[in-house]
């Protein structure tokens, strides 16, 4: 529903009590006539109030939308409380049995039962699926490589994340994969290290044979294996004709059973349950499938791109932006170091959970205050330091890029400020500038002198 | 008199049981049938092949335009290479915003679902009460000879049935009507292009209910003057035969439009036809949806007449009255809880058919954006064993000699509430950065250990168990056994249900310790512990009612209120739940409305939140509610005439007991 839609079922509920206001008027009027020692006048009276008030707050709630119908429900449920509080000093007042037919007492449990079933599925997290913009992506001309391996990553993961819920993107990879080391779920390969085993994986014998050799055609692609030229003409890279790492990452994405890994195929290992990542549902334009290449050779060492040997795409060679449809989507957050220190740090909002000294506005308390001209050199002492950095400006490298290699302890409430809170993608957000300036920045903060 | 009912009711489970074995023959001939079509297929496509090449050589050499030729989406040859067809269709559409209307209060998607949902749930019954009413009616035939009294109590009761079916037949047409206005005129884009595909399909569906409808109207018409001949009497139970195949051919061919979205074949990339309608009717989900569906449609009937029966049973005016509708009750939900046991198998069919289809499709349902759906799926399975167990211990209440047992109902309750509860803690809820910081993180320090698989399994198949022995209780209730192996008998029992638990929470815990993917594979002897104390403790304790006496009849009639309102919490249950599935089923299209071929280009191509869908499944489930009761109603207005005419039916047998 749209918000400025009306919500199906708060209308629907609104009807019902109308209804149900008349029918207990039509029983208390039946009550009232089997007996002479019943006012009935004054329970007519009261009871056609009570309908006409419902019908009064169904009418309202006919003109409102969804939000404002969420807020008007409660009154006409107070109504119906009221109502019943009613029929209740009715019944027991005049001594009346039987008070409720079944029909009234079992749509009571109907409507109780479907509204706690409503209500636990508005408990649960919420995530709404947008459908991926249609066409290619939209290049503009200044972009860096940053920005092409962080256009991967959303494909990979999306741009939205809700707590506690695994993000997935446009290409849908981590419905199988995993990219973090020692983590495997065991649907296809963990991606960590993919770029190094990209160089090896193409000279082995496994590679050049199975399931089939190099330079044969896989049927249901079109994909000739092990041959810069054998993807559609659109998807190819430029350069020499040597068989190269980018190649392989090209390949198992536009041809997932050009060759499977060992455990992760049907029949013996010789087709690959993947998608192609080129057609339908995912259909990733060629800059999409360079941008994803990128993100994967570049994903184990943040911040360090030599080993992206896609080319960065050009303004002209972007699809047409036509129905992009991405106006709702949030940019991905992303400092280049070109800007100054508080607007870097507003950006990547560490305000809103440390106090910075020298920041104006940040005084954030989910997480420890960054006084670590001071704190650092303590804290890599501390016997409960696992981590590398030896000086202040690695620890305060690390604790950016690395949030859980070293959990500080919140001495005001005795207790490790909790772990995870901190996002651990920051390498994907900053430049090699940037992280350098926030580094020296945050190496030189301290807490303001007392009084 | 109550052993002699008792063989009377026997008939009841065998024809059940034939019921299910024809379902099950159809899981197994499935496997065959794949491969023999695949040959068939092969072999038609050659054939197909050098007609086609030959009438193109021949075309070319007289002007005519040629042959096209294109690979088939998802159907293989031999060899596993796309099988080619000859293009006998248009390209899908790119749909634009010309072809989808909508109005302002409410979006085009959500009035399609309800109208969609609406009729699907009357469809269900509509399908469902035949199949009682064939069975009831064979029964009552059966039992004509040894207690024609029985038999005329059976055979009322089919026909009770049938006259709300009758209603309910011509509000399901209504629906269908509005939900075929509802394609047109809010998705002409999409429509047109389904019925491009499926025209003859639609044809022959309109004239199959055409045929539905002759056969209803005298299939019930014809009750009174069929029912004095005995060799009518035949034709008419035939005519209850003829009628279910029809409606199962209805079922079907509507169930292909259905599958052909979520999962199409007979078509190429371009959504272009290729020639064959077969392939595209029986695309790869339409078997295992046809099941599930028949199954789905036997317990969604069963809710729908326990629940009549358990309204008309708190309303009832006198005794006769209320020990007709006790039975009623009882033998509705005998029938929707048979076929809720073999419905997660026919469940498991579809999925795995659906992994085969598009892993990453099975993986979006179980393990991505509708992963959650899942989690309330099995919330909802909680509550209907909390319904089941609750209905069981109630009527346990009005078996003699039962005393002995009920002390034990407390103690299941509570471990139903344990289990229930752990299985719908969340893995994971919204939070704010302060509710994170002070709970340590996403998940509870304590109870988020309950949000995992581990947990949930053992739960599930705790409750199970419980359930098993609450149902084996309420078999021994009225027994007095005299084998004279009857404590070992009952300490096998005994030491299989302990053994069956210890190993479910063993196992439970020991799934902590292991990975992901290792621990999926403990599901396995978790649901093998539960399996054996339903078969292993089902036989010994049948065996053990050889030659035993009986405490008393049943007291039809003194079911109490609650045990009413737990066949109504079976029964919305039932219907939030088949409409959850049947939501989860459509939404994995995610953005498409033919996978991969018709693209939702309009603007409600999202998938909801959960909540939203949740309210929207609320709505579905008390607007159906609010028509069946009027429906019955109407039903109710031909002649209200008193129930139970021939006698009170305290010796009514009890299939549960019968052995």
């Amino acid at each position: 529903m749209l918000p400025e839609q009306q919500d199906i079922l708060w209308t629907f509920l609104s009807l019902i009590f109308t209804v149900f206001s008349v029918i207990v008027f039509i029983i208390v009027v039946q009550n009232c006539r089997e007996r002479d020692d019943v006012d009935s006048k004054k329970w007519g009276a009261i009871f056609g109030v009570f309908v006409i008030a419902n019908f009064l707050c169904t009418k309202h709630m006919l003109t409102l939308t969804q939000g404002g119908q969420l807020a008007f429900i409660w009154w006409q449920v107070l109504v119906i409380f009221v109502e019943l509080l009613v029929w209740g000093v009715f019944c027991k007042g005049d001594k009346i049995e039987s008070q409720s037919p079944p029909l009234i007492r079992a749509a009571f449990f109907w409507v109780v039962i479907g509204l706690l079933l409503a209500g636990y599925t508005n408990w649960l997290p919420q995530q709404r699926s947008d459908p991926p913009p249609k066409g290619g992506a939209a290049i503009s001309a200044d972009l860096t490589m940053e920005d092409f391996t962080e256009m991967g990553r959303i494909i990979v993961f999306g741009a939205k994340q809700v707590a506690g819920q695994k993000s997935i993107g446009k290409g849908q990879c981590p419905l199988c994969h995993t990219f973090e080391p020692g983590n495997n779920i065991g649907r296809c390969p963990n991606l960590f290290g993919v770029e190094e085993r990209s160089h090896t994986r193409i000279k082995e014998e496994r590679y050049l044979n199975l399931p089939m050799k190099i330079g044969e055609k896989e049927p249901a692609t079109g994909v000739v294996k092990g041959v810069r030229d054998g993807v559609d003409a659109a998807y190819q890279r430029g350069g020499s004709d040597d068989l190269v790492g980018e190649d392989y990452l090209r390949e198992s994405l536009m041809c997932p059973s050009c060759y499977v890994v060992t455990g992760f195929g049907k029949a013996g290992d010789t087709k690959s349950p993947m998608p192609v990542i080129s057609k339908p549902p995912i259909s990733l334009s060629p800059i999409e499938l360079n941008a994803v290449i990128a993100w994967l050779q570049s994903k184990d060492t943040p911040g360090e791109f030599s080993k992206v040997t896609v080319p960065l795409p050009s303004a002209e060679a972007s699809a047409p932006a036509e129905d992009s449809g991405g106006d709702d989507e949030e940019a991905p957050i992303f400092v280049t170091g070109e800007e100054d220190v508080p607007t870097m740090i507003n950006t990547l909002g560490c305000p809103l959970c440390h106090t910075i000294p020298g920041v104006e506005g940040a005084v954030g308390e989910l997480g420890p205050a960054l006084h670590e001209k001071t704190n650092a050199p303590n804290r890599i002492k501390d016997s409960r330091y696992e981590g590398k950095a030896t000086n202040t400006k690695e620890y305060v490298r690390e604790s950016i890029l690395c949030p859980g290699c070293y959990v500080v302890m919140n001495e005001e409430e005795g207790e490790l400020f909790p772990d995870g809170v901190m996002p651990g993608d920051f390498a994907n957000k900053l430049s090699v500038k940037a992280i350098d300036k926030l580094v020296d920045f945050i190496a030189n903060t301290e807490a303001p002198p007392a009084g | 008199m109550l052993g002699k009912d008792q063989r009377k009711f026997r008939a009841i489970p065998w024809v059940l049981a034939a019921v299910l074995a024809v379902c099950f023959a159809g899981f197994a001939q499935n496997a065959f049938a794949k491969e023999a079509f695949a040959e068939s297929v092969f072999a038609e496509e050659a054939f197909a092949k050098e007609v086609g090449a030959q009438e193109a050589e021949v075309a070319e050499g007289e002007g005519e335009p040629e042959v096209e030729w294109s690979q088939d989406v998802f159907y293989k040859d031999f060899e596993g290479n796309p099988l080619k067809g000859i293009v006998s269709g248009y390209p899908a559409p790119e749909l634009g915003d010309s072809d989808y209307n909508n109005y302002d209060f409410a979006p085009s998607r959500m009035l399609l679902w309800m109208a969609n949902q609406q009729h699907l749930y009357f469809g269900s019954f509509v399908l469902a009460v035949p199949i009682f009413c064939m069975m009831i009616e064979f029964i009552g035939v059966r039992t004509k000879e040894s207690d024609p009294v029985l038999s005329a109590k059976y055979d009322k009761l089919a026909h009770d049935l049938m006259k709300v079916s009758l209603t309910a037949y011509s509000w399901t047409a209504i629906l269908g009507g509005i939900l075929l206005f509802t394609f047109i005129t809010l998705f002409p884009g999409f429509f047109k292009y389904m019925a491009g595909i499926f025209r003859p399909v639609m044809h022959v569906y309109a004239l199959m209910f055409l045929a539905e409808s002759g056969v209803l109207y005298v299939y019930y018409y014809g009750w009174d003057k069929m029912g004095a001949d005995p060799f009518l009497k035949w034709v008419h139970v035939s005519l209850s035969v003829l009628l279910n195949l029809i409606g199962t051919v209805l079922m079907y061919l509507a169930n292909s439009w259905a599958t052909f979205m979520q999962a199409p074949g007979g078509i190429d990339e371009q959504g272009r036809f290729l020639g064959n309608i077969w392939h595209v009717i029986h695309s790869t989900l339409w078997n295992p949806v046809g099941v599930h569906r028949i199954l789905g449609n036997i317990v969604f009937g069963g809710g729908i007449v326990g629940a009549y029966a358990a309204y008309h049973y708190l309303s009832a005016k006198n005794d006769e009255e209320k020990a007709h509708y006790d039975w009623m009750c009882y033998v509705a939900m005998f029938i929707a809880i048979f076929g809720l046991i073999p419905l997660p198998f026919a469940g498991y069919w579809l999925m795995k058919e659906v992994y085969a289809f598009r892993q990453q499709m099975g993986i979006t349902l179980m393990g991505g954006i509708m992963a959650w759906l899942f989690i309330i799926q099995a919330v909802m399975i909680g509550l209907l064993f909390f319904g089941a167990n609750s209905y069981l211990h109630n009527s346990m209440a009005r078996v003699k000699g039962a005393h002995r047992y009920m002390k034990y109902c407390k103690y299941m309750v509570l471990l139903l509430i344990v289990c229930f509860t752990m299985w719908m803690t969340p893995h994971t809820i919204v939070m704010t950065p302060a509710e994170l910081k002070a709970m340590g993180g996403a998940q509870h320090p304590v109870v988020g250990h309950f949000g995992v698989m581990s947990a949930k399994n053992t739960a599930v198949n705790l409750m199970i168990t419980c359930t098993i022995l609450c149902f084996l209780l309420y078999q021994k209730a009225n027994k007095k056994i005299t084998v004279p192996w009857q404590t070992v008998g009952n300490c096998w029992i005994a030491a299989i249900f302990v053994f069956a638990a210890c190993n479910i929470v063993f196992l439970g815990v020991y799934g902590y310790f292991l990975p992901a993917n290792q621990r999926v594979g403990l599901s396995v002897p978790q649901v093998t512990s539960t399996l054996t104390t339903l078969f292993a403790g089902m036989a010994i304790n049948i065996s053990m009612f050889k030659d035993s006496e009986s405490y008393g009849d049943i007291q039809w009639g003194t079911l109490s209120n609650v045990g009413c309102y737990a066949i109504f919490l079976l029964a919305i249950s039932f219907t939030w739940l088949m409409g959850l599935m049947g939501y989860i089923r459509s939404a994995v299209r995610l953005f498409w409305h033919v996978t991969e071929v018709v693209r939702d280009n309009s603007p409600d191509a999202y998938t909801l939140t959960i909540g939203e869908a949740g309210k929207m499944l609320t709505f579905n489930t008390l607007f159906v509610w609010v028509q069946f009761i009027v429906v019955f109603w109407v039903g109710s207005l031909t002649g209200k005439k008193k129930v139970a005419e021939a006698r009170s039916p305290e010796g009514v047998p009890v299939p549960a007991q019968q052995q």
